[in-house]
């Protein structure tokens, strides 16, 4: 299932916290029911990404790992 | 068949340690026992020792400053103790193929570096660090250690408060060019198992190396590696148990700390009660081994400017540690400003720094000379409790948390 990305936000070679912390300001700007995509590559965002949608209402749609070490993030806003 | 379903156990094994994260209460308990063992061989787990032991040798290499007959790193327990957790956490990143070089924008490097300086500072006139001043100070029942606790946790709430204002009023410094490079995928990256193997063997050599003429340190490379591979698979980040409460709400990392700090604590009070492992040397100074002389006053200051260092580096003494093993360049950058500013701070800051405060206002408090060991057990437990609580209600409730 691929769904309509609406914003990209791109914090590859970044760690823990600013990954999360600008997740948290592009999710402020977004629209209730658009879709964010985030490139990242520090393996703790995997654990951190779940409890925070968890918390905040939003959707984790998809995670997945590109080529070069990239994670891939797909999350829906409340 | 018989070796088709040996291989399927011993790859179910490798499975249960690498193919996810532990909970970081996993690796708490874990950690907190590791640093029992080391009280037992010898001393407590520290941090900032073996950065300012590379920072010192590599200046005497050079010639500078005329710091002279320092212990070489390999003839040094908590030098040596930091280069097993790299490659401890090395290992771990390995084995889960998770193993990258991650290099970020320049604008984080240089706030690594600063980082680095600032937990070198704090470090040192505070006596302490995340390691040693914390997660070993607390259970080595130290009343400084709960003052540097306090100041690592104003610190740690004054750096997010930049980190946050950072992000609305200067986001260039976080936005640029990054890198990543040797990562591993899906299909691809078989060499990173491999090479954790062989590190491994590298390992078991150097402490076979030891045994029969420095069994400590024998001990001391193995549990280093072990703590190393435990922090990186756990993800134990001393930082998080201090921000996150007031970041995103999530508890886990306090929680995990608090697991080990609790373990710690009881281990820790054995041994002291009891004297085990005192040797030639006094029961006393056993009991008061890891109660550095800096309450009331030198423990948060220093606590204060080690969290401010460490908030801004994203990795405390040994979460630098780990995260370097790992790959992420910004605490390349952390470590080398810690162990370049460490000797400087030693021998240029903290001299006049201790001057300027009263006598009165550094000295040892071993609280059970106060209140015996039974309430300073009580109140150590009642203090993690709280902490506990409040955590976890401010998880549900997000009344301080920013996001």
């Amino acid at each position: 299932m691929e769904v309509k990305i609406d914003e990209t936000l791109d914090v590859k070679g970044l760690t823990c916290p600013m990954p999360i912390m600008k997740l948290a300001k592009a999710m402020k700007a977004l629209e209730s029911g658009k879709v964010l995509e985030m490139l990242g590559t520090d393996p703790g965002t995997k654990t951190d990404l779940q409890p925070w949608c968890n918390k905040t209402g939003n959707t984790l749609l998809d995670e997945s790992e590109l080529e070069g070490g990239v994670f891939r993030f797909v999350i829906k806003k409340k | 068949m018989e070796q088709g379903s040996n291989k399927s156990a011993l790859s179910q094994l490798f499975q249960t340690f690498f193919s996810k994260h532990w909970p970081v209460w996993v690796g708490g308990i874990l950690l907190g026992l590791l640093n029992v063992f080391l009280f037992m061989i010898k001393s407590p787990w520290g941090g900032s020792g073996g950065y300012n032991n590379w920072g010192e040798n590599i200046y005497q290499a050079l010639g500078f400053f005329g710091i002279e007959n320092v212990t070489p790193t390999s003839a040094s327990l908590y030098g040596m103790l930091n280069i097993l957790i790299i490659l401890g956490a090395f290992v771990g990143a390995l084995m889960a193929k998770e193993f990258a070089l991650r290099i970020p924008p320049v604008g984080e490097l240089i706030k690594g570096f600063i980082g680095g300086g600032l937990m070198a500072i704090g470090a040192k006139l505070g006596m302490g660090c995340t390691i040693g001043g914390f997660f070993s100070g607390v259970p080595a029942l130290s009343g400084g250690a709960i003052l540097l606790t306090v100041g690592l946790f104003l610190g740690t709430l004054v750096a997010l408060k930049y980190l946050m204002w950072e992000m609305e009023n200067l986001p260039s410094i976080s936005s640029g060019k990054s890198k990543t490079l040797l990562a591993a995928s899906e299909g691809r990256g078989a060499w990173q198992k491999w090479l954790g193997f062989i590190v491994v063997i590298i390992v078991i050599v150097i402490a076979y190396s030891y045994f029969g003429k420095n069994d400590i340190m024998a001990w001391f490379v193995i549990i280093g590696l072990l703590l190393g591979l435990i922090c990186q698979r756990s993800r134990f980040c001393i930082v998080a148990s201090f921000r996150d409460p007031f970041m995103t709400g999530k508890s886990s990392s306090t929680i995990g700390i608090i697991a080990g700090l609790v373990i710690g604590l009881i281990g820790f009070t054995i041994i002291k009660e009891f004297g085990i492992g005192a040797g030639d040397i006094s029961i006393r100074s056993r009991e008061l081994t890891w109660v550095f002389p800096n309450f009331w006053l030198r423990a948060p200051i220093g606590g204060f400017i080690f969290g401010l260092g460490m908030t801004i580096a994203g990795g405390c003494a040994v979460g630098t540690l780990w995260r370097f093993g790992e790959g992420q360049v910004k605490l390349w950058a952390a470590a080398l400003g810690f162990l370049l500013i460490s000797p400087i701070a030693k021998n240029f800051i903290e001299p006049g720094f201790v001057k300027l405060l009263p006598h009165s206002t550094n000295f040892r408090n071993f609280m059970p000379d106060y209140i015996g060991y039974a309430w300073s057990v009580i109140i150590v437990l009642a203090i993690l409790l709280i902490w506990y609580l409040f955590v976890k209600w401010n998880e549900r409730t997000g009344k301080f948390s920013a996001y």
